[in-house]
């Protein structure tokens, strides 16, 4: 296999978008193109990461549309739907193509426009990918099974609202030093929780979350540009390699897990990227986890083994995942407070790790971050995508 | 009514599977037969959700993940004033979801 490095990274500002769907795609991708400066190398194959355009927009084969746009012909294209980890996945179709010696240069375009639908709607398109037979008809939404994940979670390690809070408090404040998030608001403790008004402030969506444990529904586009070590060094691109991913996947209905509060497609993915990548969970500087869900940044940080079972929430209150803290988590903000365009942010997770080991992160930069780690969080869980990245001296 | 919800029993190995496989998780066993999903149980975990998908009209849904006697496990709405983790609840079966072409039915559990 031949390493694979990301020469570019680019993204809209999540929201509501101002442009239809693929100008939104093609937007992100001229920033990642731009960032990356190929000069005259062409682009061999376009891959695009998006869940719901056949039914939210309307428009398919988005993966031919974004290549016209740009005029990319006759690079090879095509489009990765696999939920919530489409971005991740994405990310996956071009580094098999580049480290299997197939192309030499892949643009990694996520979109999603969930906005131009109104929130029912974005909510059910969502809730299409639980299992139809046992979850759908029930009236189980993400948010649900987020909920009954959480109850248990919490009971089981005694994790608490306040616990909860503290991830939204960070992602929130990390957020304000991303000018490409969705929500540009720092929340307080009284504000979501001890405060009277509190009640108002943040009412419950599926008890125990209530909604600032939750993410906004965004329109967004994210795009990086891979490339073989030859095109790297040819265009003087700060060595980030792709040092590892992992996938797994799991039972689709939640209640048939053995254990329902252990995330095994995290662990099992993760493992495997970290094998892949000669790394170890204590290597990494900096991670961007999948919190659609506040609950979801503690369990994923379990699961990916960066604290014990029952230790995540106890390092939060430490301070350990704050932007200056031991592993600081979410540093982009997180799906929490940068937003959630679901095909778009598997990818967005890579930008913003890309940026933060190329020390081009602004306000919200890591200092010394030379390892970083992402978990794209398909499904409940039902598929998960952990990438491993690594900055090379040279 | 005669609505009823199953479960599939593997032929060769006994495991039951809910939802359905086409290939026992247990033994990769080709072979089920349908077993109805009917009995008490206890509260795993459940949930008030006020995000709720299309088909609905009320404020919110109490959604449960149910441990049966015997171990197999399942997800439908609970009719209960009182939810708890770890309380004894049974089996029913109603309507679960109302789209505009049929009434979908579906697991409900009540209090045993
Ligand atoms: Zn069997």
């Amino acid at each position: 296999m031949r390493p694979v490095y990301i020469v570019g990274a680019g993204m809209t500002r999540f929201g509501r978008s101002e442009w239809p769907l693929v100008d939104l795609a093609a937007t992100a991708s001229l920033a990642a193109l731009h960032h990356a400066n190929l000069g005259k190398i062409p682009v061999d194959a376009v891959v695009v990461a998006n869940m719901g355009a056949g039914r939210v927009n309307r428009q398919t084969a988005i993966a031919s549309a974004l290549v016209d746009r740009l005029s990319l012909w006759p690079a090879a294209a095509e489009s990765v739907e696999n939920g919530p980890a489409s971005g991740a996945s994405a990310v996956k179709v071009g580094y098999q193509a580049i480290a299997s010696g197939m192309a030499d240069v892949v643009l990694v375009t996520g979109v999603e426009m969930m906005r131009a639908v109104d929130g029912l709607e974005a909510t059910d398109f969502v809730a299409s990918l639980s299992h139809p037979e046992v979850e759908y008809i029930y009236g189980v939404t993400l948010p649900s099974l987020a909920g009954l994940f959480a109850r248990l979670f919490m009971e089981r390690h005694g994790v608490e609202r306040r616990h909860l809070a503290l991830v939204a408090i960070k992602n929130h404040d990390n957020a304000m030093k991303n000018p490409y998030a969705h929500i540009h608001q720092p929340v307080t403790m009284e504000g979501i929780l001890t405060s009277p008004e509190a009640v108002v402030n943040n009412p419950p969506i599926a008890e125990p979350l209530h909604m600032f444990d939750c993410c906004p529904v965004s329109d967004g586009a994210a795009a990086v540009v891979l490339a073989t070590q030859e095109v790297a060094a040819k265009i003087g691109a700060p060595r980030v390699l792709v040092a590892g991913i992992g996938q797994a996947t799991d039972t689709h209905a939640v209640h048939e897990r053995q254990d329902p509060t252990d995330l095994k497609a995290v662990r099992l993915a993760s493992a495997a990227a970290f094998e892949r990548a000669g790394l170890k969970p204590s290597d990494i500087d900096v991670a961007e986890l999948h919190d659609a869900f506040t609950i979801l940044e503690i369990a994923e940080s379990e699961a990916a083994g960066f604290f014990k079972p029952g230790q995540a929430h106890k390092a939060i209150e430490r301070g350990e995942t704050q932007l200056t803290g031991k592993l600081p988590i979410n540093p982009s903000g997180g799906l929490k407070a940068k937003g959630h365009p679901v095909g778009a942010t598997g990818v967005a997770q890579i930008v913003e790790l890309a940026w933060q080991l190329r020390g081009e992160a602004g306000g919200r930069q890591v200092a010394k971050a030379k390892a970083a780690y992402a978990c794209n969080f398909g499904g409940f869980g039902n598929n998960v995508v952990a990438t491993v990245l690594r900055k090379e001296e040279r | 009514m005669s609505e009823k919800v199953y479960a599939f029993r593997c032929t060769t190995c006994g495991a039951v599977s809910y939802p359905k496989h086409m290939i026992c998780p247990k033994c990769r066993g080709e072979a089920f037969e349908p077993v109805e999903v009917a009995g008490e149980g206890a509260v795993l975990t459940y949930t008030d959700v006020y995000a709720l998908a299309v088909d609905y009209e009320t404020r919110y849904l109490r959604l449960a993940i149910v441990e049966l006697d015997g171990g197999m496990r399942v997800t439908g709405q609970l009719l209960d004033e009182h939810p708890r983790v770890g309380k004894r609840v049974r089996t029913t079966v109603g309507v679960v979801r109302e789209p505009a072409d049929k009434p979908i039915y579906g697991l409900q559990f009540v209090p045993a």
